[in-house]
């Protein structure tokens, strides 16, 4: 993807721009509020990573001047402040994401994946498929190799996070949010045992697994 | 019940002019009173000094022929709705300017129905007086009319000039009171605004007056505009202090990143950078929550309080925390009735739980149960989050409330010191009532919420946000 980066602290840019390269993804990195506004405007991306407080214009300013021009480029907005409060102000802005510094740099990846590619509104599918499972999402029926599992209403809806996504990471923090609605740090790491619990239903009984742990960010369904 | 009531009115303009009224209204007819009485008693004394006076005339004759002579010529010349003669003698017929009297001695008021004539009118009632003159009895009947006529003109004097006299002054009176508890109802409510955090609430209309009110209308305004550059500047230092400690530690957390991301690490090493790592996620938590914390309590968010059911969140939350209580060997149970609608914010309500759960699962003994209700009630919805670990000591009870507060033997767990901070002040921006109570054995934590307003003030549509 093409990615444009607006942020000041340069340890932090570096660190972002230096990151996603690495992930193969082409990026620009600017340094003030105005000179990105002119970069994003002029150029073409698939996503855009702004920080919320930079020298001179503004970060929120910098996204409504583009939503104004009709530029609907998906912006994920970094920030020292975590509040409620700033969450809604920064997606009243036209923001598509908020990520609360400091942050690993998993969680930012994930974030701009899921951002950058997201799933064009089409149909709803009947069905989600993933190698030999299958979940029905009318009569809410989860098989895999043919045997059916019966999963909680929450273990359905983490299944089904995971399978609408398949091959891309979801972050613990994005399945808290999907899942429970539950925009704050609760401060536990409980949503580790929801996929364990998980695990042992749709992985355990049948010897390889789907699910698979992705180091320093969250949890993946794998395609193949 | 009701007069107790009627004396308790509590706008004081009100009640200062329905005290002067009352007042007003008591003088005037007191001074009405005092005059007619006065009227009262010259009448009466006019109207028996004439009668006097013809009493004495005829007393003055001696000879009895005479008398009855000039006793004769007055009957007949006195208009009986004036003054009536009646001489009734021991012999003989009686001269009268009526056909009947009364029989009366001495002093007497009468009604002119005690009186009859053939064909001529009488005066309503009488100042009578019966006495001996010469060989008869003489009575002379004197009109009251006068009396009763000026009694009738003080009455439409009260009619006419007392009762609206009342009324004007009453509503004039009630005008201004309305006008001045407007304009102490605007202070009062621009005074809660600021009060509940709304540091930008003003006092309208003080520009241009030079009144008491508006004397008080300005230091309020002058007060708020204090405080609102107080509040300002203070959370530009705690944005710019979180700015500016943030990135460091976001710094700090790439450069352990990129230690980390080197293979020839020792394990040794890569525990070391591990803990590192930890410390440092610990450092912003804190800083997190404390900022948190004054945001909350800053109170910008009852703005966005919209109707949520909190019934919905305490199911997500506890089938969220649920597979944790059963890992800790804790059983969590609810109780939830349906349709219990507050005024929420529902991030901060759900962390609100999530912090009361937590708090029960570590500090609420091993084994045992934690019990979430939520009830409604004719007051409100109550929430209770109940264990049955030790408690919380008493006289420790207000003191967990305060941030970094932790009880002696919670010091090695874990948490920060925050999360019952943050219940407090979730509660107050809802403005429900916190209470931590002994659940014999265990705490529990009830939260009573209040009523949600009526009406849809309240309850415009929230912003709706993508999620």
């Amino acid at each position: 993807m093409k990615i444009l980066v607006i942020e000041d602290d340069a340890a932090t840019g570096a660190y972002i721009a230096d990151g996603l390269r690495e992930e193969g993804h082409s990026v620009d990195l600017i340094a003030s509020g105005a000179d990105g506004l002119v970069q994003a405007t002029i150029g073409t991306y698939d996503v855009m990573v702004v920080d919320r407080m930079l020298p001179g214009l503004d970060g929120m300013s910098v996204v409504k001047t583009l939503r104004a021009t009709k530029n609907a480029t998906p912006v994920l907005f970094l920030t020292a402040m975590g509040g409620v409060d700033d969450r809604i102000a920064g997606l009243h802005a036209g923001a598509d994401d908020y990520l609360v510094k400091p942050f690993a740099f998993g969680e930012l990846s994930a974030r701009i994946a899921a951002i950058g590619r997201r799933p064009k509104m089409q149909d709803d599918p009947i069905s989600l498929t993933v190698a030999d499972l299958d979940m029905n999402l009318l009569t809410r029926k989860v098989t895999r190799a043919g045997q059916i599992i019966d999963l909680l209403p929450r273990e359905f809806a983490l299944l089904e996070q995971l399978m609408r996504r398949k091959g891309r990471v979801q972050t613990r923090t994005m399945l808290m949010e999907s899942v429970w609605d539950i925009h704050y740090d609760p401060l536990t790491n409980v949503v580790d045992t929801h996929i364990s619990r998980l695990r042992a239903k749709i992985d355990k009984p049948f010897g390889s697994e789907l699910i698979e742990t992705v180091r320093g960010a969250g949890y993946r369904i794998n395609v193949a | 019940m009701m007069p107790a009531r009627v004396l308790r009115i509590r706008s004081t303009p009100l009640r200062l002019t329905v005290i002067l009224s009352v007042i007003f209204t008591a003088t005037s007819l007191a001074c009405f009173a005092t005059t007619f009485f006065l009227v009262r008693a010259n009448l009466t004394a006019a109207i028996l000094s004439d009668m006097q006076q013809t009493v004495d005339t005829f007393g003055s004759t001696a000879d009895l022929a005479e008398l009855r002579e000039h006793l004769t010529e007055a009957a007949l010349t006195t208009d009986p709705a004036y003054r009536i003669l009646h001489f009734l003698p021991d012999d003989g017929a009686v001269i009268a300017n009526v056909k009947r009297a009364a029989p009366v001695s001495g002093f007497a008021v009468l009604p002119g129905s005690d009186f009859a004539t053939s064909d001529r009118p009488l005066a309503e009632s009488y100042q009578v007086r019966s006495l001996r003159i010469g060989d008869g009895q003489l009575i002379v009947a004197q009109s009251r009319d006068s009396i009763i006529e000026m009694a009738e003109v003080f009455a439409a004097a009260v009619l006419m000039g007392l009762l609206p006299a009342i009324g004007i002054a009453a509503s004039a009176g009630l005008w201004v009171a309305r006008r001045t508890q407007q304009r102490i109802g605007t202070i009062q409510t621009a005074l809660s605004a600021i009060t509940s955090g709304q540091t930008a609430a003003r006092v309208p209309g003080v520009a241009g007056r030079h009144d008491d009110l508006s004397g008080i209308g300005q230091d309020v305004n002058d007060m708020a505009a204090a405080q609102e550059a107080l509040l300002v500047s203070m959370r530009q230092v705690s944005t710019d202090i979180a700015h500016d400690l943030k990135t460091p530690i976001q710094r700090v957390s790439v450069l352990l990143d990129q230690v980390m991301t080197k293979t020839d690490l020792s394990a040794a090493q890569e525990t070391l950078l591990l803990r590192a790592k930890d410390e440092t996620a610990c450092i912003v938590r804190t800083f997190q929550a404390l900022l948190q914390l004054a945001q909350i309590e800053g109170g910008a968010a009852r703005d966005r309080l919209t109707a949520v059911d909190l019934t919905d969140i305490a199911r997500d939350v506890v089938d969220f925390l649920e597979v944790d209580a059963e890992a800790r060997g804790l059983i969590l149970t609810t109780d939830l009735t349906s349709d219990a609608i507050v005024a929420g914010e529902r991030q901060l309500l759900s962390q609100l739980l999530v912090n009361l759960i937590q708090n029960a699962m570590l500090h609420g003994g091993d084994g045992g149960s934690i019990q979430v209700t939520v009830s409604t009630g004719p007051d409100g919805v109550t929430l209770v989050v109940a264990d049955r670990g030790p408690g919380i000591p008493e006289h420790e009870r207000s003191k967990v409330l305060q941030r970094l507060y932790r009880l002696e033997r919670s010091r090695t767990a874990d948490g920060n010191g925050l999360g019952l901070a943050l219940v407090a002040a979730v509660c107050t921006l809802h403005r429900a009532h916190l209470t931590l109570a002994d659940n014999a054995p265990g705490l529990a934590a009830r939260i009573d919420f209040p009523k949600p307003p009526s009406g849809t003030g309240m309850f415009a549509q929230g912003p709706h946000l993508p999620q």
